[in-house]
Order: structure tokens, then C-alpha cells, then sequence
């Protein structure tokens, strides 16, 4: 009887071995053949762009780097402002008006899209009123208008760097609203973070990246504008290192590693989330008398002249932000205000 | 009359199918409330219900903190179903014995048993246990087997079962028509059931191998820890003295040896067949095997008779005279006069009671969604070893987290709200500026600031203007501590980029 335990004991442990080592065998083939965001060359340069559908086609693989990867400096399409900020309503009246006015979502998300939305759910101590997370309204307003417009799929996710994805994304409210309105909320996995490359990086040349956030259809990017001691603010293109690991690393030379970034990610809109504002204590708050409340949300396919944008409503000039002068030095979008077009609306 | 003799005996057999199915029932309920009592699983009252069966724990809890807790009460389910029906929570409910019975099928003993004067072992252990625990130590529950098994699997086969998963879900997601299989398992994995971050332990070998050794010892002799050192077996046993239904052997018996050959405890004696109910675990596997019926388990009012491995009077002056002096020693421990300088303890905790109330189950730091909450090596003395503390390098404590004194089965670490525990001052934090890349380096960083959790934050930026390394003048914001707000939580020393010792770190606190 011993015998046979053994004999069966031994079997399955070489099945066991057998498939595990089949599995590795089949890791071993991929990534060479089959990583998707090769680490080299100009020809994963994003192609899903910022400012205007013009520029969307994938440059020749033969083109010369610098030639193919820089990025599009060209205005939006003509009949469409730049930035649209929408003041004093409701949060779904707010997002939803200011997006009109930039041609509808339709302008942004086609039929059977992947789309990731990237609010800031940074921790998971407080409600939506410290302004320390993205309005879940805002948020849930996006969600419905990708869906409206006939997405594939609307996911939502962010990387609590306190709480846990769970409980922040449930305190934060997003997850309730988000989910009533037909989203899915997704826990950022540890094995879709790729070593990717940052062609247009001036400072940061590689990351490890969220893969789906790159290989998605559209990226839409909800930060809550909020105070932040070595960035100032928080705004869009800080609220893109919630897609990266590594964060420590980003601390030095912040401004020109966060422009980096934006270079890399290119979201197809940045919406900032001024509904509540932290003027202080940021990013994670706690004080209500930190918080103002201005019922404001700034949208536009350009994430520098939304940053640049949203630096006024903490009365700084754009080019106070680091990262906004980075990133205007790099062509990735406009900061010069009083050149654009900007259609504000006012909703009270 | 052949048919009355064959009716207990049927009975019996039907009995002795149930006992596999009863075991790893209670096996998979005991792994299953273990999963999730991580916050956000199940009721806290609910998973610590292990903890809360067990007599040896809640009667050592009662006479070292001297208060009888209501929710302890459950224990006295254990203790009436073992004066009715004899050590049946060995046999058939306690995990760690159906983890032993699977390891003996697997691995058969392979050696002769030790003397049963070994015995005694247990019954010492047991006195030892519950001396000290008069006294006002609870070291020694270190070796209940149910606190054993939880600690392994908390902080040894869990974090292991991790990185496993993860390695294998980085391998696997490579290959193209796998990711969407690799994916969806994830979610069903992450966060319920593993972590949504792997949660590292110190010496997470030690209590796996503590495990491993106690498994290995059944190499020797089946139940070898059932039958010679556990201590809750010792409890058990000595109850089983008195218990209603017990092992007889009637006037059928052909004298084949059988019952004595297949008994896992080796308690049915070589002549005469009888057997010790403080050491039989009523596994029904001899009357099973009988060839005949002559094995009962009639019901009977009668003190057990003693047997030659009871304890004497000398060994147990012995045992506690020998727990008096460990308490001795314990107190002259320079750990228990001048705390460690990071014995940080889980919210609410007090050090002056903590140690004469936790029963070293571990349910605190399995709650503790980020593994903040590790055993105790050094930090509190032999005495406090395995205790709960805040290891802020290993997690933090979550500012939106009150798990761990909800999960608590004898509020060592108090049931407090959440609003009540966010004011829990578990240590202060310090900036050590020759580490600090601020300070030292002149890197710009701030990450301490971004990170405290604290309204109006405990750590404050100053504006300065220095000299780069370049020769032009850079701004730099420097680190400075507004300690009074700083409740220890160790975010900051856990998120701190500096590689190895943190630049900023939590001490105990001196008020």
C-alpha cells in the first residue's frame, strides 16, 4: 500500500515538474518575439496623441527618430478650442458641458475602444470631500459618456500609495460610482508593469510602465488639482506616476521626468478635476479647511495647457510649474495661455 | 446475537468514514478563516473563532490577565465535548492533527516510538504553560499548536505561496495567449485571497521550519507532537480523564494485535489491549480494523486509572518551580526595563499589559493589510518573543486601517473606531539627517512629507537655497519633523527611497 502511495506520490510530482518546467520553457520563448513595447527604436513611439488626429497615423518604421517621435505640435482641429473649463454646476453637468464643447466624447472614443481612465485615488483615508481623490462624479460622468460614445470596454484604476487599491478605491467613492455608471474598476497587477522604453525622454529614457495604459485605445487622465510640496501642485502629468513603479525614483529632476512621462503616456484627454481643490497639506489632506470648493473642471487633449491651466486657480503662473516648462520645452503641448483658444462656460 | 454484536461495530465503520471528511472540513475552514482575515475578508468575530475554541489559549489568557472574557466562552464547547466524547478535537477537528495524519499516510514513521514515559512531556509543557501563564506570561503559547499553524502560514507558506504565484504569473503573462487567462486569475486571487502587494516577514524560515520539524517528527512516531509535546493535547488528555464515552475492549477479542499495531497514538497497549482515553484521539481506526467486534465505546462514569508517565509530584514542583524562574529571568531581561528603541506596538496595545494578555496568535498581523505587524524576535525580551510589533521597514501602519484590534480574540490590541485608533500614538518618527538625501546629499525628495498621513502633516518642508554640485544656486526643501502630530504610523520610514537603513525612522515614543 506504502508502495503505491509512493509510486503515485512520484508520478504526480514529475507531472508537476513537467508542466512547470513547460511553462517556463513557454516563458523563455516570449519576450524576445513577443514583448510588446520593445525596448528600442523610434517605432513604438505613441501614436495615440494628444493634439490632433492629423498626427495619429504610426510613423514609417524607417523614419529617422528624432523625425517620426516628435510629438505633434499642430493646433486641434479648427473647430474645436483648445481647453474647455466649465464653472458652477454639478459635477456630471460640469464634465459632461465641457467635453461638449470640445466636440463630444464621440470626438475622442470610437465604437469597441479600450478605455482606460486614470483618476488620482492616492490613499485611502477620506471621502471625496477632502479633495485629496478624484470627484467620483466626474469621474463617473466620463465613464457614461465612453460608454454613450460606444467603447468596448471602460476601465478605471489607480496605485494608492497608502490603503491598499481596495479600500481606497472604495472610500474614495469612485469605486461605487464608477461601477453604477458601467465601469470596472481594475487592481493594477505587478506582472503588466513592462521595462519600457521613453523615446522622447530627455532624462528618464526607460520606466516600468503599465502596459495596458499604453496599449490601450484612449487613456483619459482625472487628476484633482491639489497641493503638492515638491511638484506644487498635482495636476495631470504628475497624476500620470500612478501608472509607473519605481516611483522613488522619480524625485530627482522631477519636472523634466514627469514631462517625460507625458511624452511616453500621451493621454487622449486630461481632464482636471477642480470641483474641490487642497491648497494645502497635500496630496493626502485631511483638513476641510485645507479644501475650496470652485466647481470648476478643465478639459483638453492637450495635458500641458490643462496643467497650465489649472496652475491659475492656485494663482500661479504656468511656468511656476516644473514640470509645465519641461514639458512646454519639449513640444508636448502649449502653456502659452493667451494664445489659445480657450472656451470658458459658465454653468450657474 | 450476531446481529447486536455487529451493530456497534457498523457503527463504527460509519463513524470512522466521517472522520477524514469531519478533519479536512475543519482544516479547510481553519485555512479559509485564516485567508480571510485579512481587513477587508470576513467578520473579525468570525475569523478568530479558532482562536477562541481553544481552551489552552482562552484558560492561559484568563489567569495571566485575570479577566474572563465573554467572547472566550466558546472554549467551553471544546472542553464539554471533550468530557463527553474524549480527545475528539485531536482526532478529528485540530488542523495541525489532520495535517500530521496526511504527512503519516505520506511518510510513514519509520523508526520504533520513543519509551511512553515521553509521555509526560506534554503534562509538563501543559503545567509549564499554565504556571507561567499565573504568573503573568503567556511566552509559552508560542508552542499552542493552533497559534503555531497560524503563524506559519501568516508569515512562512503565505508570503512563500506568493512569491510563487507572482513568479509564475510574470513567467506565464510573457506568453501571448495566456495573458488573458493569467489576468482573470489574478482577479480572483488579488486582493482576496493574496495580496495585492507581496507582504514580506522577517526569518519567515523560522516559523515554516518550526512547522516542517514538528511534521518531522512524525518520522519517528506517527502524531509524534500529539502524543509526546502539545500542550493543548495536554489539556485535553487530562480532561479526557473524566470523559463520558471512551475506548473498552469487551470479551470478543481474539488477543490478534491489531488494534495495538494501527493506533496512531500508540495508546492500546501490546497485552491486554487496553488503552489510556487521556491519550486516545476516539480516531475509531481500531475498531475499524478489529477483525472481530470487540472493540466499544461504551459510555462509563470513572475516573481513567494513572499511568506510569503521569507526572509525579517531584517533576511538576520541578516544572513550576522552573516556570518561576524563567519569570525571574524574564524580568531581569534589560529588554523589559529599557525598551528596545523600535519595539513599536500595534495601535492601542499598551506595553505594560500587552504581554500577560496576548495569546501570540498572530490574527493581528494577518489582519494587517500591508505586513506591518510581525512576531517579535529580540525587541521584548525571550519574554515578548513572537509578540506582535510594527516592522515600518516591512509595511506601515494604514491610516484608514483598524483591523488589527478588531481581529484580536483577547483585546491585547483594543477594539478601538477608527477615528478613535487614527489618534493611537504608536511611536515618533526621526530624521536621521546624514542619511537623508536631502539633507546630506542635497537631492531634492520630500517623499516623508508627501506620504504623512497626518492632516496638517507631522513632517514640515523648509524652503532653503543652496549650492549644487554644478556651482548654481538650487532651491532644496529639507525635512524637518512637527513631532507632537507624529503618531509613528512609519509610512514615512517605509516609503523613504534611502536603500537600507531609512533616513527617517520610528522610535518608541517617550511619553
Amino acid at each position: 500500500v506504502n508502495d503505491l502511495g509512493r509510486r503515485e506520490f512520484l508520478r504526480r510530482l514529475t507531472a508537476a515538474g513537467l508542466t512547470a518546467a513547460g511553462g517556463w520553457w513557454l516563458a523563455g520563448c516570449g519576450p524576445d518575439t513577443l514583448s510588446p513595447t520593445p525596448t528600442t527604436g523610434p517605432s513604438t513611439a505613441p501614436t495615440r496623441t494628444i493634439l490632433g488626429e492629423q498626427t495619429a497615423q504610426p510613423p514609417p518604421a524607417s523614419a529617422e527618430p528624432t523625425a517620426s517621435a516628435a510629438p505633434p505640435t499642430a493646433l486641434p482641429m479648427a473647430s474645436y478650442p483648445h481647453l474647455a473649463v466649465a464653472r458652477g454646476g454639478e459635477p456630471q453637468a460640469l464634465m459632461r458641458r465641457a467635453l461638449a464643447a470640445l466636440g463630444g466624447m464621440e470626438r475622442f472614443v470610437h465604437s469597441g475602444d479600450d478605455v482606460i481612465i486614470k483618476p488620482n485615488i492616492c490613499v485611502g483615508y477620506h471621502t471625496y470631500e477632502y479633495a485629496a481623490t478624484t470627484n467620483p462624479w466626474v469621474v463617473a460622468e466620463l465613464v457614461r459618456m465612453c460608454l454613450e460614445a460606444s467603447a468596448g470596454r471602460v476601465r478605471v484604476m489607480d496605485q494608492p500609495f497608502s490603503s491598499g487599491p481596495e479600500e481606497a478605491y472604495k472610500v474614495s467613492g469612485i469605486q461605487e460610482q464608477v461601477e453604477a455608471a458601467g465601469g470596472q474598476m481594475e487592481i493594477m497587477s505587478s506582472f503588466k508593469f513592462t521595462r519600457s522604453a521613453i523615446p522622447l525622454g530627455r532624462d528618464l529614457k526607460e520606466c516600468q510602465l503599465y502596459e495596458d495604459a499604453l496599449t490601450c485605445d484612449v487613456l483619459i487622465n482625472v487628476p484633482v488639482a491639489k497641493d503638492h510640496s515638491l511638484a506644487r501642485l498635482t495636476l495631470g502629468m504628475k497624476n500620470l506616476m500612478g501608472l509607473i513603479r519605481d516611483r522613488p525614483s522619480m524625485h530627482r529632476n522631477l519636472g523634466q521626468r514627469l514631462a517625460d512621462l507625458a511624452s511616453r503616456f500621451q493621454p487622449t484627454l486630461t481632464v482636471v478635476d477642480a470641483v474641490r481643490i487642497l491648497t494645502a497639506h497635500g496630496p493626502t489632506g485631511g483638513n476641510l479647511g485645507d479644501v475650496r470648493q470652485l466647481d470648476t473642471v478643465i478639459v483638453s487633449p492637450d495635458i500641458v495647457s490643462a496643467d497650465a491651466y489649472a496652475a491659475t486657480l492656485f494663482g500661479l503662473r504656468p511656468e511656476e510649474l516644473s514640470y509645465v516648462r519641461a514639458a512646454t520645452d519639449m513640444g508636448l503641448g502649449r502653456s502659452d495661455l493667451a494664445n489659445l483658444q480657450v472656451e470658458e462656460l459658465s454653468l450657474g | 446475537l450476531a446481529n447486536r454484536a455487529a451493530a456497534p461495530k457498523l457503527a463504527a465503520r460509519r463513524w470512522r468514514t466521517l472522520r477524514p471528511w469531519t478533519q479536512n472540513a475543519a482544516l479547510l475552514l481553519f485555512v479559509m478563516l485564516f485567508v480571510w482575515s485579512r481587513r477587508g475578508g470576513w467578520p473579525a468575530m468570525l475569523v478568530n473563532l479558532p482562536m477562541r475554541v481553544d481552551p489552552l489559549a482562552m484558560l492561559a489568557h484568563a489567569l495571566s490577565a485575570r479577566i474572563f472574557l465573554a467572547s472566550s466562552a466558546l472554549a467551553l464547547l471544546t472542553v464539554l465535548m471533550t468530557v463527553l466524547l474524549g480527545r475528539v478535537w485531536c482526532g478529528w477537528l485540530c488542523p495541525l492533527g489532520t495535517i500530521l495524519d496526511h504527512s503519516s499516510r505520506l511518510l510513514p514513521a519509520s523508526r520504533a516510538a520513543p519509551p511512553d514515559g515521553a509521555r509526560r512531556l506534554k503534562y509538563l509543557l501543559l503545567l509549564a504553560v499554565l504556571s507561567l501563564a499565573m504568573m503573568g506570561s503567556l511566552t509559552l503559547l508560542t508552542l499552542d499548536p493552533l497559534t503555531l499553524l497560524f503563524r506559519a502560514l501568516s508569515a512562512s507558506v503565505w508570503p512563500a505561496v506568493d512569491q510563487a504565484v507572482t513568479a509564475s504569473q510574470h513567467a506565464l503573462y510573457d506568453v501571448p495567449a495566456l495573458r488573458s487567462a493569467v489576468s482573470a486569475l489574478d482577479g480572483v486571487l488579488r486582493p482576496k485571497i493574496l495580496p495585492p502587494e507581496p507582504g514580506f516577514y522577517r526569518l519567515p524560515w523560522l516559523y515554516g521550519g518550526l512547522l516542517v520539524g514538528v511534521i518531522a517528527l512524525n518520522l519517528w512516531a506517527p502524531r509524534f507532537w500529539c502524543r509526546f509535546l502539545c500542550p493543548l493535547g495536554g489539556l485535553l488528555g487530562w480532561l479526557s480523564r473524566v470523559s463520558w464515552r471512551r475506548r473498552q475492549v469487551n470479551d470478543q477479542c481474539i488477543a490478534c494485535g491489531t488494534c495495538a499495531r494501527v493506533c496512531p497514538t500508540g495508546t492500546v497497549q501490546a497485552e491486554g489491549y487496553a488503552s489510556d482515553p487521556a491519550e486516545c484521539t476516539m480516531c475509531l481506526d481500531c475498531a475499524t480494523a478489529c477483525p472481530v467486534q470487540a472493540i466499544d465505546f461504551p459510555a462509563k462514569y470513572e475516573l481513567a486509572g494513572r499511568q506510569p508517565y503521569d507526572p509525579g509530584r517531584r517533576q511538576a514542583l520541578v516544572t513550576v518551580g522552573g516556570a518561576a524562574a524563567a519569570v525571574a529571568l524574564f524580568g531581569s531581561d534589560l529588554a523589559r526595563h529599557r525598551p528596545h528603541p523600535h519595539l513599536l506596538r500595534p495601535p492601542g496595545a499598551r506595553e505594560s499589559a500587552l504581554l500577560s494578555k496576548c495569546i501570540r496568535c498572530g490574527e493581528c498581523s494577518r489582519a494587517c493589510p500591508t505586513s506591518a505587524i510581525q512576531p517579535a524576535i529580540s525587541e521584548a525580551g525571550l519574554e515578548g518573543l513572537w509578540s506582535p510589533i510594527l516592522v515600518p521597514r516591512a509595511g506601515y501602519c494604514d491610516y484608514s486601517c483598524h483591523a488589527c484590534g478588531l481581529v484580536c480574540p483577547v483585546q491585547a490590541v483594543p477594539p478601538l473606531t477608527l477615528g478613535d485608533k487614527r489618534q493611537q500614538v504608536m511611536g515618533k518618527a526621526y530624521i536621521n539627517r546624514d542619511r537623508c538625501l536631502v539633507w546630506s546629499d542635497g537631492i531634492p525628495c520630500g517623499v516623508c512629507e508627501e506620504m504623512c498621513p497626518v492632516p496638517g502633516k507631522a513632517i514640515w518642508l523648509e524652503e532653503v537655497e543652496t549650492t549644487g554640485a554644478d556651482g548654481y544656486a538650487m532651491g532644496l526643501q529639507r525635512p524637518h519633523m512637527a513631532r507632537e502630530r507624529c503618531i509613528g504610523c512609519g509610512l514615512c520610514e517605509f516609503r523613504c527611497p534611502v536603500v537600507g537603513e531609512a533616513a527617517i525612522r520610528v522610535y518608541v515614543s517617550t511619553d
